[in-house]
């Protein structure tokens, strides 16, 4: 977990209970009051989804639910934006490769 | 400097009646749009293109329209992804039996001219669109050549075209005022004080055309009518047709790009004659009965989010027809304005055939009905399928 950070000058972390999530079908720990990107980013994971053209990796950008970059299916909803999106137990998460494919 | 032609307007209009013109040998063309191409109406349209509709004269000029969008690529030397031609169809559908009624009187009028629309069943769209919700709805018609074209692209690909015949476009030019001698036009005066001379001047300044000819002292009954439109996020292909209802008044359609774009008319829209008085802002009222109503006939539209809306301005006319042709009162002006919420989709055929009429070749389909100066002597025509 070296890459959460705990000390921050301005604010104050509240690490809330530990739950897990699904990420392509594999268990992370995350903590209540994450977000999907805190929480992959905690756990190494930096590429969220595709470029829809060019098919490039994208990740977070924006992290205020604006720039679309972060993009992800979770709980089985393409399009849904993981820098503003909270995690709760048994969470599913999946990459992004196409502009979302509707149920 | 003289030119044979100054167009004034960077739209659909003016940028494929230069190309047409060129094409045809009409000398030296200018064309002076005051921003940027596209930056009036044709750039804030729904890009729909649609035979469709239930006049005798609109639907030949649409079945016209589609064979030059269906063809433009090579014409004007670009390909189909580039212009975002996509023919999924328009899907209208009727919600009273008198709605469906006329429908099925406006196809047969679209058979005349051998566009193969078909009558469809409630049952019938329930198989084919399975997420078109058909609560409410009688019937509907649906002609698979109907769809989308990108405004923006096309209007760019007539000009790159018209470029290379030798049109001269200049943007962020302004017209003040235009210019006559004797009953005759001269050229026209630009913002900048400078002006520019001409033979003949064709006036295709969308709802800015009635404040240009008031500087020459012609009245012409075309006003800013302010319509909103907006756009989702892009998802992957969920909806072949443009979904429209001409009585609730709604048009959506997916993009090629997967974005959604919708729009439904003002409730109580203002008239506009002058510049000053265009509103371009967006309301939430809009936002609000758009998503009601999209959200009704197309329910799964509850899981996209809008990215943003915009207003634009439809450029009316008392019977919602272009205003095209020459003037009487001015000797070499000429306009091409008035697409009432349909000037894009008709651009290419009215640039077209105003271009023939200005070079005195025959034209294929007569525009002369839709003279400007019609409005004075009270010959309107008159068309039953329109939205708003």
């Amino acid at each position: 977990m070296g890459r959460r950070i705990t000390v921050h000058p301005v604010i104050e972390f509240q690490k809330g209970a530990q739950v897990t999530i699904f990420y392509e079908g594999k268990p992370l720990p995350a903590y209540d009051g994450d977000t999907v990107a805190s929480a992959l980013i905690a756990n190494g994971i930096d590429v969220f989804r595709q470029s829809v053209n060019l098919h490039r990796p994208r990740g977070l950008f924006c992290a205020i639910g604006n720039c679309s970059s972060c993009l992800m299916i979770i709980d089985g909803v393409p399009n849904t934006r993981a820098c503003i999106t909270s995690v709760h137990e048994g969470m599913t998460v999946e990459q992004q490769l196409n502009k979302g494919m509707m149920p | 400097m003289t030119y044979d032609i100054i167009i004034v307007g960077g739209g659909i209009q003016g940028v494929a009646t230069a190309y047409e013109l060129a094409k045809r040998g009409a000398g030296k063309i200018l064309l002076l749009e005051k921003t940027f191409l596209t930056g009036g109406s044709t750039g804030s349209c729904a890009a729909g293109i649609r035979a469709q509709f239930g006049s005798p004269f609109n639907v030949k000029l649409m079945a016209r329209s589609l064979e030059i969008f269906e063809n433009m690529a090579k014409e004007l030397e670009c390909d189909n992804d580039y212009l975002e031609l996509w023919q999924g169809g328009y899907l209208v559908l009727a919600y009273s039996e008198a709605e469906f009624e006329g429908l099925k009187r406006n196809v047969e009028v679209q058979h005349t001219y051998g566009l193969k629309t078909n009558v469809l069943s409630v049952e019938e769209v329930k198989k084919a669109f399975p997420r078109v919700n058909v609560e409410g709805v009688y019937g509907a018609t649906y002609h698979d050549r109907d769809g989308h074209a990108d405004p923006f692209h096309v209007t760019f690909a007539y000009a790159e075209a018209g470029k290379r015949l030798g049109v001269e476009i200049r943007e962020w030019t302004p017209v003040d005022t235009l210019l006559t001698e004797n009953g005759k036009i001269t050229g026209v005066r630009l913002q900048d004080g400078s002006s520019v001379y001409a033979e003949r001047v064709l006036v295709c300044a969308g709802a800015w055309t009635t404040s240009l000819l008031k500087t020459v002292g012609i009245d012409l009954p075309l006003w800013g009518e302010k319509h909103e439109i907006l756009i989702t996020e892009p998802w992957e292909r969920l909806l072949g047709p443009m979904v429209i209802s001409f009585s609730r008044g709604y048009y959506i359609q997916q993009r090629p790009h997967g974005s959604f774009i919708m729009g439904i008319p003002p409730e109580d829209p203002r008239h506009w004659y002058r510049p000053d008085e265009f509103d371009f802002s967006s309301s939430i009222d809009f936002l609000l009965r758009m998503s009601s109503e999209a959200t009704n006939v197309l329910p799964f539209l509850k899981g996209v989010n809008v990215v943003r809306q915009w207003a634009g301005l439809y450029e009316m006319t008392p019977d919602h027809h272009h205003a095209i042709g020459p003037l009487e009162d001015i000797s070499g002006l000429w306009v091409a304005a008035g697409g009432s919420g349909h000037g894009f989709m008709f651009g290419p055929v009215m640039a077209e055939q105003l271009s023939k009429w200005m070079m005195g070749e025959p034209m294929d389909i007569d525009l002369r009905p839709l003279s400007p100066d019609r409005f004075k002597k009270g010959a309107l025509v008159i068309e039953p399928a329109v939205v708003g």
